[in-house]
């Protein structure tokens, strides 16, 4: 009896919940990039000089007084570069990155950050949460990039697209004091 | 046996207490939304956005599942939009201030136009939509709402260009409760497949999804 009641008050409380699955709004909430920058926008004011190239779809978590690297992220592990869902990106034509022929099509981005730089992966596992499952068997590329010192600290992380010139362009990504560019080229 | 039932009355009100509480938590939005606007100022790169974009998968928490080991390799279906709040406003009217006017096109959030993608062919009003990424846009009104899907993919949600509609069907408009802030989308399991759940006020559309295995 004593078990049938603390069953039953469980399931009621677990069914109240399960009713108001709505999601809130998130403290790391999720953005977009695209490549060329601004695309949408561009787009329908039928001002696109070029052809879309790659977008990336991240999560924002913010710095809310901490120390980032080496403390809340420690140096050496992989981390998703963001929070949440992993990082996707997304290219709409082949590129290289650091001579490596990415396909197009859809790819997961993690890094490796330390003091002196961040190793950038693109990975095919898709649609996966964190960097919990990360398997370096599915790595489709891994580069070094150098760690530059952000002028101005960024509360919130972000990741942003930036024009080299017509053949290439820069992934830029940083928090709190630092950032990295990883250059790609189209093919 | 009877001095058994305040224990049992006390248990009652924690499963109660539990419950409100749980349920207190996640229809409240409001802290997260200070806490965007709060830090929004201080990134000179990239500003934190007002509405913020979210995403839903079907199967619901589909990465979480993946990451915790679930066999399903695809998943079947998300949906990638803007949050928009209602901060006080009249959301669905005729009225010259409210945000989305019956009768007229609505992206289905804010920014970006939403975006749907299907990882595999599904059913929808008894029409075939093959897997791919679609927009998808709502033209609102009192009773019902136009489901509009697009392959003028990758644009703003401003003047969506219907010359690239590909499939529209009319669901109709039922009473949300409680009332949401923030304008939500999430696929809800259905016998036939799932639910596309569409809530924003009080106002909640369902458009039936089946899978066609």
């Amino acid at each position: 009896m004593k078990q049938l009641m603390i069953i039953c008050c469980v399931a009621f409380s677990i069914t109240v919940c399960a009713q108001t699955k709505i999601p809130t709004l998130d403290k790391s909430p999720m953005d977009m990039s695209y490549y060329p920058a601004n695309y949408p926008l561009l787009k329908i004011q039928d001002n696109t000089s070029e052809p879309l190239v790659a977008r990336v779809i991240y999560s924002r978590p913010q710095k809310n007084g901490r120390v980032i690297f080496g403390e809340l992220l420690e140096y050496g592990k992989v981390w998703r570069l963001g929070a949440n869902e992993a990082t996707e990106i997304e290219f709409f034509q082949n590129v290289k990155i650091n001579d490596v022929k990415i396909k197009k099509g859809r790819y997961t981005l993690y890094t490796i950050p330390t003091a002196g730089k961040w190793t950038i992966i693109v990975n095919k596992e898709n649609d996966i949460w964190g960097s919990f499952r990360y398997d370096e068997k599915k790595d489709v590329v891994r580069v070094d990039v150098p760690v530059q010192n952000l002028g101005e600290p960024a509360e919130s992380f972000f990741i942003l697209f930036d024009k080299i010139n017509a053949t290439s362009f820069n992934l830029i990504a940083g928090w709190d004091n630092a950032k990295v560019v990883l250059p790609i080229s189209l093919n | 046996m009877r001095h058994f039932f305040p224990k049992y009355y006390c248990l009652l009100l924690f499963g109660c207490f539990i419950a409100m509480s749980c349920n207190h938590k996640k229809i409240q939005p409001a802290p997260a939304v200070i806490t965007v606007r709060d830090s929004s100022a201080q990134n000179p790169y990239a500003t934190l956005d007002r509405s913020p974009m979210d995403m839903s998968y079907f199967p619901a928490d589909f990465p979480l599942k993946k990451m915790n080991g679930s066999k399903e390799k695809m998943p079947i279906a998300r949906v990638i939009y803007s949050r928009p709040h209602k901060n006080g406003r009249i959301v669905f009217g005729n009225s010259t201030n409210s945000i989305c006017h019956y009768g007229t096109p609505w992206r289905l959030g804010a920014n970006e136009a939403t975006e749907i993608d299907f990882y595999e062919n599904v059913v929808i009003g008894g029409k075939n939509i093959t897997q791919g990424s679609y927009l998808l846009y709502c033209i609102p009104f009192e009773d019902r709402w136009t489901i509009i899907f697009n392959s003028n993919l990758y644009a703003w949600g401003l003047h969506i260009d219907s010359s690239y509609d590909v499939f529209k069907t009319d669901i109709p408009v039922s009473v949300q409760l409680p009332s949401l802030e923030d304008f939500t989308m999430i696929f809800s399991d259905a016998p036939y497949g799932t639910d596309l759940v569409m809530a924003w006020d009080n106002v909640k559309v369902v458009l039936p999804i089946e899978l066609s295995k």
